[in-house]
């Protein structure tokens, strides 16, 4: 009965969702606010709603119920239990579940921390959410329901797909979806204020940490994915300009300017248009990404889904949502002000640039994802567009880009003095020169863009920490004044100057681990030795083993320097029983910043096998920096001055607003 | 009903959670511009915040302060107009109510009926294996659990090849009953079962792999029935007619008179010894190897229903080209097998009104249906 109670509070959140989507705009319509405080309470319902019938389908996966078919798709009741709640959304049903679910989540907090936020733009903005809410809650129970029940109950479950059976899995979706989900927040926003045909001033301020927490979330969630990828396929590599890797990097790049150009208005309330453009655009990127990981168009471990009915129903909501924003933009944008001037060489200006930037790399990312399915779909041709494409366009894009980075924050709004700011970067600027010609010399023969592109990377973080320093007066005022102003700047500066240090150093790490790495095939016995990064491997042998779902043969190495033993390395493949299907597991040491990767290929006749070695330098910094990113982003997301002041709460306390505030 | 009760509880719920804001008292909206006014001011005071921590020079806070006031002012000026305008006289939002009370349990119970499983109870699995019952899917989920850790357990894989058998999982049957008599050793049955599942693993196809279990099977029981016949059919099926029809004769001979397996021999000889070119028409193919294959992947049900569809396209076939006696015996058996009588029973008298009971073809039909017991109609006798 439960599940059936899950399944009924599923189509009730949808009846809600209908609800919400109506009576609200009305509400503004007719001026009844009566009608525009239901959306709230209408939030908060479906949200409990699609809770309750998440739980359900958790609690199904739990106990095992092949009753459901969806449990006995992608479940085993020997499946250790961190695996069967990750496996809820393992899968096309249970991940579309989640998605729905943390759009509602997004619309809950939109209506309870949106109570100071003008009534008729709440109404608004919790309408556009619930026809999303809609959209996907149909789409959900039409197409792929979760709640789809097997009579009579198999005895056991298919297995999930072994490669999925990972930590991985419990945190790379949820965080991924909370980007793509948290950018319908910025759309909502921005729909509701082109059906207003007016921007307040409120809505830079209350769009741009929505931007802050949608993009930290999708920032951890694709260096998660990354990191999943490397040491779950075993193929040493991080990315590889995948289609699925793409749609998510796509709403992320969108995410990146429009967190920018949000504050430019914030700020300064220009490019108010282009930012409404942008949050659509962002959030559209979303649903192309959700379209082209769910609708099956691509083949790959993420698509699950093959249901051509599906694919069509998710290019509906494409094209309503998407041509439906896009068309609503095309009538009303010439209703919206356009806000306030500044020189070129301005912060402002430079944020343009960035921006400029930002959405073209996004179109090659997006030209270079779709040409090959349109070319497919049109004239039946198979080619992959593959890294050589991304690496020679997005990556000469993104030169020029990281060039100017540190430029923006030393720039003053309105009118910036670009040759003062020139100045000083000089010292970082000179440090990242001589980083260059160092490792230039240390490392000759490599590729000859590696040192410049280390050099680049310094010199973003030193141009990171060359703001801080000229904000605090460092060297020109004693230390302790510097020290009391450097503690009292605004966190978003911090924020700031730890994304943009954040980036460089993941520069650095994809430029050695790409350029100074080595990667070794050796055909393997017991006590054959290889090198790799100053290290060498003796490969001990082979053993049996066996986990709860699948049986393992493991290898096991002892890596030397020099002759010392420093530590050893187990690497396995793994047979999954459920499915039959092998997977690698691919044996990684850490030292330092560095990775030592140990994979294992075919046993050969002669009782040998066949070992991938690689050596990856500093390749620690690619995560690690987007880590510092992420760090960026929830650092500036907690600095107090995002709030908005609320008339009715600041007119009671204002004393005790202003008291609180400093 | 209690289902019901909790679902009409939550639709409840949910109308009550809606309906609440639309009975409070309708009070006027702020003006447009209010919150912009106080968006502003809150700037201002930044502002100064930040100009008292040093954080922006005197000149720049003098430029922002000016820009801030010069937006303020334009929106207490909108605000102005605004201000002074009567609050609208709202009319009742009776239908917002209605239309949450009818959308509510329109949508809820419309949706759900269609696509829900009411009466469909949970099953976890920890409580079905505490009970299984008649739950034969999880008979087979804990003998298959118990021999992941006892694989050695012959008599357990002796037990499970026919269950698998029966639920269709072939593949299955063939790997337990390879097991079970390479672990506890080669009795007929063990054997035949075997090559049984061999033979639908291949489609139908008595194979070498089977007819070599079927030899050794009749090595240890010479008069093992099930072995004779399905060494009968591999011949039959090898084209070796002579020897098929002496091996089916010989099986009928031995067998008793009352075997259930007699009417599937005899029919068999009646082909053999009855085949002429030609004229008879030959029957409708087989099931292809593929459809076996997919049987094997459904359940129980679909199965019985893609039987029921083949049974149901041979007598649309039979109905618009009547003169094939194979169809006609095919489709009489195929309705018994499905335990529809009273079909056979038409579908006989049907051939027999194409083929006369006087004809070969004719007698063929009602040897079929008195082997059957099934009841040809007066007027033939």
């Amino acid at each position: 009965m439960i599940i059936e109670l899950g399944h009924y509070a599923l189509v009730l959140a949808l009846a809600t969702a209908i609800v919400q989507s109506v009576l609200p705009i009305l509400g503004v319509k007719r001026g009844d606010r009566s009608m525009m405080e239901l959306a709230g309470s209408a939030a908060i319902a479906s949200f409990l709603l699609v809770v309750f019938a998440f739980a359900v389908l958790t609690f199904a996966y739990v106990v095992s119920d092949f009753s459901v078919r969806n449990v006995w798709e992608n479940s085993h009741s020997l499946k250790p239990l961190i695996y069967k709640i990750s496996g809820v959304w393992g899968n096309h049903e249970g991940s579309m579940l989640l998605w729905l679910l943390i759009l509602v989540f997004f619309s809950m907090l939109v209506a309870l921390f949106g109570r100071n936020l003008p009534a008729t733009l709440r109404a608004n903005v919790l309408a556009v959410q619930a026809w999303i809410t809609t959209a996907f809650t149909l789409f959900i129970l039409l197409t792929s329901n979760p709640f789809a029940r097997l009579v009579p109950a198999p005895g056991e479950g298919r297995d999930l797909n072994p490669v999925l059976q990972d930590i991985g899995l419990a945190i790379h979706p949820p965080l991924l979806y909370l980007g793509y989900v948290g950018f319908s927040v910025c759309f909502s926003f921005a729909i509701a204020a082109l059906i207003e045909g007016r921007i307040d001033a409120a809505w830079a301020r209350w769009v741009r940490p929505w931007t802050l927490a949608a993009w930290t979330a999708l920032t951890a969630g694709i260096a998660m994915g990354s990191y999943w990828a490397y040491y779950e396929l075993g193929w040493g590599g991080w990315w590889f300009w995948d289609p699925v890797e793409n749609a998510s990097f796509m709403p992320w790049l969108a995410g990146t300017a429009l967190l920018h150009s949000a504050l430019v208005m914030e700020k300064r309330e220009a490019l108010k248009i282009w930012t409404v453009l942008l949050a659509i655009l962002t959030f559209s990127l979303s649903l192309l990404g959700t379209f082209l990981v769910r609708s099956g168009v691509l083949t790959s471990v993420h698509a699950f889904a093959t249901d051509p009915t599906r694919g069509v129903f998710i290019l509906a909501i494409l094209v309503v949502f998407i041509g439906g924003a896009f068309s609503l933009f095309a009538l009303r944008a010439t209703h919206l002000k356009a806000g306030g001037l500044f020189a070129p060489i301005s912060r402002e200006g430079a944020l343009v640039l960035n921006n400029l930037i930002l959405t073209t790399a996004t179109a090659t990312v997006l030209t270079g994802t779709l040409y090959p399915l349109l070319l497919e779909a049109l004239t039946g041709d198979k080619i992959s567009v593959g890294a050589p494409f991304f690496n020679m366009t997005f990556g000469l894009l993104m030169l020029p880009l990281l060039f100017v980075v540190p430029f923006g924050p030393l720039l003053a709004w309105k009118r910036g003095d670009l040759s003062g700011a020139a100045q000083r970067l000089f010292i970082a600027a000179a440090i990242g020169v001589m980083a260059a010609a160092v490792v230039a010399y240390a490392k000759s023969g490599g590729p000859l863009l590696a040192p410049l592109g280390i050099g680049l990377g310094a010199y973003l973080v030193l141009g990171a920490v060359t703001d801080l320093v000229l904000r605090s007066g460092l060297g020109k005022v004693a230390g302790r004044v510097a020290l009391g102003r450097l503690l009292g700047l605004p966190r978003s500066v911090f924020g700031t100057a730890l994304a943009h240090a954040g980036l460089g150093i993941t520069l650095i790490g994809i430029v050695v681990a790409t350029a100074y790495g080595t990667e070794t095939v050796v055909e393997m016995k017991p006590g054959m030795l290889a090198d790799a990064g100053g290290y060498t491997l003796r490969f001990d042998g082979m053993r049996e083993a066996r986990g709860p779902n699948y049986s393992e043969d493991t290898g096991h190495f002892t890596v030397s320097r020099a002759g010392v033993q420093v530590s050893e390395i187990w690497s396995s493949k793994r047979l999954y029983s459920a499915r039959r299907m092998p997977t690698t597991e691919a044996g990684i040491r850490t030292f330092g910043l560095s990775q030592l990767y140990v994979s294992l290929g075919d046993e050969m006749s002669g009782g040998g096998i066949v070992v991938r070695i690689w050596w990856k330098p500093l390749i620690l910094c690619i995560w690690g920096g987007a880590l510092i990113m992420m760090a960026g982003g929830l650092v500036s997301l907690s600095d107090r001055r995002l709030r908005v002041g609320a008339p009715s709460r600041a007119r009671k306390a204002p004393q005790l607003a202003a008291g609180a505030a400093e | 009903m209690l289902f019901w009760i909790l679902v009409a509880a939550l639709t409840a719920a949910v109308a009550i959670v809606l309906l609440l804001p639309l009975m409070r008292a309708a009070s006027p909206l702020p003006s447009a511009h209010s919150h912009d006014i106080e968006v502003y001011r809150d700037q201002l005071e930044e502002l100064e915040r930040d100009r008292g921590a040093g954080l922006i020079s005197e000149e720049d806070a003098e430029l922002a302060r000016a820009e801030i006031a010069r937006r303020l002012l334009a929106a207490s000026a909108a605000d102005e107009p605004a201000g002074r305008s009567v609050p609208k006289q709202l009319s009742s939002n009776r239908m917002a109510q209605i239309f949450i009370l009818l959308c509510l349990p329109a949508v809820g119970l419309g949706l759900y009926l269609t696509t829900g499983s009411p009466g469909v109870p949970a099953q976890p699995l920890a409580e079905r294996l505490a009970n299984p019952g008649e739950d034969i899917n999880i008979l087979i989920a804990k003998a298959e659990n118990h021999l992941a850790f006892n694989p050695e357990d012959g008599a357990g894989w002796d037990v499970l090849a026919p269950i698998y058998m029966r639920s269709g999982r072939v593949d299955d049957a063939v790997a337990a009953y390879d097991r079970a008599i390479r672990l506890i050793g080669p009795t007929p049955a063990r054997l035949g079962g075997y090559a049984e599942a061999l033979i639908v693993q291949s489609g139908g196809l008595v194979t070498a792999e089977a007819q070599d279990a079927l030899k050794k099977a009749l090595a240890l029981d010479p008069h093992d029935p099930r072995s004779e016949f399905y060494l009968a059919l591999g011949l039959k099926q090898e084209g070796k007619q002579a020897a098929a029809l002496a091996a089916f004769r010989k099986l009928a001979d031995t067998s008793p008179a009352d075997a259930p397996w007699l009417p599937l021999v005899t029919q068999h000889i009646a082909e053999l010894a009855n085949r002429t070119p030609a004229d008879g028409g030959a029957a409708p193919a087989d099931p292809t190897s593929d459809d076996i294959a997919a049987a094997e992947e459904m359940n129980a049900g679909d199965r019985q229903a893609m039987i029921r569809g083949m049974v149901d396209s041979l007598a649309a076939r039979l109905k618009n080209d009547p003169a094939n006696i194979e169809g006609w015996l095919r489709l009489v058996r195929s309705y018994v097998v499905l335990d529809q009588r009273n079909k056979a029973e038409d579908a006989l008298r049907e051939g027999l009104k194409e083929f006369p009971a006087k004809g070969n073809e004719g007698k063929q039909l009602l040897a079929l249906g008195r082997e059957l017991g099934l009841d040809a109609g007066g007027e033939q006798e």
